[in-house]
């Protein structure tokens, strides 16, 4: 039997906005492919580093989840308070990122399967579709402005937002695909396991 | 203090707003690619972690290489592409798929950056004449195209859209990747 492959992405339904849906649809299709292709890994899979100081894929996955909060909370809703413990049950800090030079990563993440990262970015993407479904157009014009960490200010629009999540979640998505390849290649590199 | 502005503003002579806002996004991922190699030398570009890994330069290769070809069948509608006469290398000469074990792909030894930035650009003025006239309702043409199983994908012009920019993001971060592991192997 012969593979009948579709790719073609239909906008998200229950959404006011075309573009906003398009948006969705288009994480949401991120979101699918990348929790496919991270099935077969197991918590010590999850929590495999290259070499000290390098980031894991369950670090990237938390990451992943912990910046949609933060836009959401700092950028759509410019509230004061970004942190993304209530709606993910983990603070900004929990995965990790930036990781110390030659540092090991977050004992907080040790143990973590691929269900509990599900979760994290389950629960990441309703929040965000909960606070853009009832937006129109004419709201991803708006401008916003906040102040970085390093006191410089960004000036930024909502339609930027739904941009960054976007390439966001794709770029990790592909360093998450480089650290796998990785992985096998380490594994590979094993002498076989003693059947006995 | 510096101020920082990521603000969506349309790139002009577009016939469809869907089609300039993915060209505005295509722009901004590849401003980014450009700045973070910028600076690479020769042998950054074909340093290899271990044999059998892409190198940056491929990577970025790979990048042009594929725009060209997704826009030539997915958004002109061509039965298929010719890279070649639009930046100068074919498909072999990426070097992707890299077989167990290959080193990297002797076309691109000691290119400078310049040279993959020049490919970059030309695939970004390819997709650009071709998209330039689109409309929305061409968009959504679905296109089907044999897979080599034998097998049928169907895909069409928003979905191709999509996937350029995801595909160049995921590359992007494979390549700060490889940079970064090779600043940290090299001690």
């Amino acid at each position: 039997m012969h593979a009948h492959e579709i790719s073609i992405i239909r906008p998200a339904s229950g959404v006011r906005s075309r573009e906003i849906a398009w948006r969705l649809a288009e994480l949401d299709d991120q979101l699918t492919l990348l929790l496919e292709e991270l099935n077969a890994l197991s918590p010590a899979e999850l929590a495999w580093q290259m070499t000290p100081g390098m980031n894991t894929i369950g670090m990237l996955l938390a990451h992943l989840a912990i910046v949609e909060v933060f836009w959401v909370r700092a950028g759509l809703l410019a509230e004061p308070e970004t942190d993304p413990l209530p709606v993910l049950g983990i603070d900004m800090d929990a995965d990790g990122i930036p990781i110390a030079e030659d540092a090991a990563p977050p004992v907080s993440l040790n143990g973590r399967d691929l269900d509990w990262y599900r979760d994290l970015l389950t629960r990441a993407r309703t929040y965000l579709a909960a606070n853009l479904c009832e937006r129109d157009d004419a709201w991803l014009d708006q401008l916003r402005t906040r102040v970085r960490r390093n006191g410089s200010t960004h000036q930024f629009d909502h339609r930027w937002v739904l941009y960054h999540l976007i390439e966001h979640f794709a770029a990790h998505s592909g360093q998450i695909l480089l650290i796998r390849h990785a992985l096998r290649n380490a594994q590979a590199a094993l002498p076989a396991a003693d059947p006995r | 203090m510096s101020v920082v502005h990521t603000v969506y503003r349309p790139p002009g002579g577009y016939r469809s707003e869907r089609v300039a806002f993915a060209m505005w996004s295509l722009d901004e991922q590849s401003r980014k690619l450009f700045d973070d190699t910028r600076a690479l030398s020769p042998a950054d570009l074909e340093w290899q972690p271990a044999p059998g890994t892409n190198t940056i330069g491929m990577l970025l290769a790979h990048i042009a290489v594929a725009e060209v070809h997704i826009t030539s069948v997915a958004l002109a509608g061509l039965p298929n592409s010719d890279v070649r006469s639009v930046i100068g290398i074919g498909m072999e000469e990426e070097g992707l798929p890299l077989a167990g074990g290959a080193p990297p792909s002797p076309a691109l030894a000691g290119r400078p950056v310049a040279w993959f930035h020049e490919l970059l650009a030309k695939a970004r003025i390819h997709t650009q004449g071709v998209v330039r006239g689109l409309g929305d309702d061409d968009l959504a043409r679905e296109i089907p195209r044999p897979r080599p199983d034998g097998g049928t994908r169907i895909l069409d012009g928003g979905w191709a859209l999509y996937h350029l920019l995801e595909h160049e993001a995921g590359h992007h971060f494979q390549i700060n990747q490889l940079r970064h592991l090779r600043r940290v192997l090299a001690g």
